[in-house]
């Protein structure tokens, strides 16, 4: 799951940067407010994690601006500004949470599949396709109940796929999800990773549509 | 005029200094009534006497052949208070029926006051004729004189007695309405929550109480200030502890799940050892700032502004070395300003400390003390990137930090450093660094003589 983080602190950022990648989180990280908007309204990232004081624009103003372009990408607010009209206007503004300083890494990962989730319209964090069960916090794929151990890439880009059941996702936009900035990606690494996908899962289940990308159907269309 | 404990109230004091002075007055006005009246009396009474005794002596002139003696009747209650006696060629001829036989008096013309033999006074006026063959005395009681005093004194004092209870009762009463806006005044007051600090409104203040009312809203608008500055004070203070905060959780979690990725944990543990540095020294820096606020103005030791920097410079070298920075201190000429050696020791450490840690590895600071125009000059100067007019203009709001730098700061330097020079009577200016484009601070103390030896 792709991630941007907005943060002006060095040691913060650099701290839940690296957090956040243990938990499997693809994560860039810009350290004002003006990227934070260009990069958020690119609509490449799952989620953003926006502090309110960045230099360069505010977060709020990024968020309303944000909203303002209709950028639906959820953004989670993580601020040391704690009052209650503070948390008020961050979530009227258009944020999907709000969090205050310091925060545990692992809630902050949790929040942001949560985001996620509501933002794709899901109930539970798990995902299952047939006898295919995803478990994101836990980074685990299971079929028939049984264990199937994934590379990092294979997992997300499964991941990616299954969130977006009964989309067709075109090869950019798997890499656009799948790689954060500093990762050369090869041309055919989306292929390699469907075709061991295919080898270790199912073999119907990833489908291709020439010429346009791979998309996994939706649980009941699935025989 | 120092009143008992039991005068504390303003109403007992007006009330008791009003009829005292009352009563004072009076009692005045009756002593001068008093010894107005006695005067008249006498001069009116005497005149009587003079009259009577004048009538005798020509009444005595028409009929001095009668040798016996004439007893007038007593016609009056005052009669046996006023007595005459007429002596024909030595012999008593006329007398009032309580005369004796012997002449009252022996003055033989005009006034005089005798005692007689049964203890009475008398007040005698005695005439003769005009061949001093017929010799008159005429007297009167002086009692009775003192009766007539008397009762005039009653007639002033009596009313006194009973005015005095009911000018206390007037008194009391203008008194307490002539309060009333006083009494209005700490019932406003005695009602407002101890928090309360907006100005006191009362309608139709008097003149008395305008300069009152004011140094009071005044004074909760100074209290008002303070405590919103403290308020404000610790939510920044709270906020600011936060990002540091967060960042060492955050590093410290890092260093917990890297699992056998040796380089991340050191990493992290590295990163979560300077974020406790960051946080002490912010913390370091808020208690400096909050001593500094209860400092007063007008510390005044003598203290040679090139030694100082020679010791904070030492202090601040192994740092500087560390990162390949030149630290340079140029002394021209000593500086001698008053101030606190301990303030300005902080003054200097925060300047040169900001340049440091605001500079690139391999920058360099440069340091001068000297007099410019008479005046003692501090100047820190860094080959930093320096900083925009604009940027300059928010320095020394707290916890302001100029954005985009890697470095931890409180964002409290400033603020730490305007302090010490308001209270060391220095004052500070940022400008870019002509020599190197960087910043350059410059505390310039006033120049008053006995400061500095050239």
């Amino acid at each position: 799951m792709r991630i941007l983080l907005a943060e002006d602190d060095p040691m913060l950022g650099d701290g839940l940067r690296a957090g956040l990648r243990q938990q499997g989180f693809q994560v860039d990280w810009v350290r004002d407010g003006e990227a934070a908007e260009r990069e958020l309204a690119s609509g490449v990232y799952a989620a953003g994690v926006l502090d309110l004081g960045l230099p360069r624009k505010d977060g709020m103003d990024v968020l309303q601006a944000l909203r303002a372009r209709w950028v639906a990408t959820p953004v989670l607010v993580l601020t040391a500004r704690d009052a209650v009209p503070d948390r008020i206007r961050g979530l009227d503004l258009g944020a999907d949470d709000y969090v205050v300083k310091p925060v545990d890494l692992h809630e902050l990962g949790a929040r942001l599949r949560s985001l996620v989730r509501r933002a794709h319209g899901q109930m539970q964090d798990s995902l299952r396709c047939g006898a295919l069960l995803l478990e994101p916090a836990a980074r685990q794929v299971s079929l028939d109940g049984e264990v199937v151990a994934l590379s990092t890439r294979e997992f997300d880009l499964l991941h990616v796929l299954m969130r977006n059941a009964g989309r067709v996702m075109s090869r950019e936009q798997l890499e656009e999800q799948l790689y954060s900035w500093g990762h050369e990606v090869e041309s055919n690494a989306i292929e390699v990773h469907i075709h061991h996908l295919r080898r270790k899962l199912q073999p119907e289940l990833i489908q291709t549509v020439r010429g346009v990308g791979y998309t996994v159907l939706r649980s009941p269309e699935l025989a | 005029m120092r009143l008992p404990r039991a005068f504390d109230s303003l109403q007992a004091r007006l009330l008791v200094l009003v009829l005292g002075l009352a009563a004072v007055v009076w009692l005045a006005a009756a002593v001068l009534i008093w010894r107005d009246a006695r005067h008249e009396l006498d001069e009116l009474l005497d005149g009587h006497l003079a009259q009577a005794a004048a009538l005798l002596v020509v009444q005595q002139a028409a009929h001095h052949d009668d040798d016996q003696v004439a007893d007038a009747p007593a016609l009056h209650k005052y009669a046996p208070r006023v007595v005459f006696q007429v002596f024909h060629e030595n012999q008593l001829v006329q007398r009032s029926a309580q005369a004796g036989a012997a002449p009252m008096s022996e003055v033989e013309r005009g006034f005089s006051t005798v005692r007689l033999d049964d203890g009475s006074e008398w007040r005698v006026f005695a005439a003769q004729g005009a061949e001093r063959d017929v010799q008159v005395y005429v007297g009167e009681q002086t009692a009775s004189r003192n009766a007539i005093l008397r009762a005039v004194l009653r007639s002033v004092l009596l009313p006194l007695m009973f005015a005095l209870p009911l000018l206390a009762l007037a008194g009391w009463w203008a008194v307490y309405r002539g309060l009333l806006p006083l009494r209005h005044l700490s019932e406003v007051l005695g009602q407002r929550r101890p928090e309360a600090l907006e100005p006191v409104v009362l309608r139709h203040v008097p003149a008395e109480m305008q300069p009152l009312v004011q140094a009071l809203n005044g004074l909760f608008g100074r209290i008002e200030r303070m405590l919103e500055s403290e308020r404000r004070f610790t939510a920044d203070a709270a906020h600011e502890l936060r990002t540091p905060i967060a960042a060492i959780r955050a590093q410290a979690q890092v260093a917990l799940g890297a699992g056998a990725d040796e380089m991340q944990r050191q990493h992290a543990l590295q990163s979560t050892l300077a974020g406790c540095d960051r946080a002490t020294h912010l913390v370091e820096q808020l208690l400096t700032l909050a001593r500094l606020e209860a400092v007063p103005a007008g510390a005044n030791d003598l203290v040679d502004l090139g030694e100082l920097a020679r010791r904070v410079l030492a202090e601040l070298a192994p740092g500087a070395l560390a990162r390949r920075q030149q630290l340079e201190l140029d002394i021209a000429g000593s500086c001698r300003v008053t101030g606190s050696d301990l303030l300005l020791g902080v003054l200097v450490r925060n300047l040169v400390d900001n340049a440091l840690r605001y500079s690139l590895d391999g920058a360099s600071v440069h340091v001068r003390v000297a007099l410019e125009q008479g005046q003692p000059v501090l100047r820190v100067e860094d080959s930093g990137p320096g900083m925009t007019a604009q940027e300059m203009g928010r320095l020394g709001e707290r916890f302001y930090r100029v954005p985009g730098h890697a470095q931890p700061g409180s964002g409290l330097g400033w603020s730490i450093v305007k302090r010490i020079a308001q209270v060391c009577g220095a004052q500070v200016q940022a400008a870019r660094s002509a020599r190197w484009g960087g910043l350059a601070v410059s505390v310039c103390w006033p120049d008053r003589p006995g400061q500095r030896d050239v």
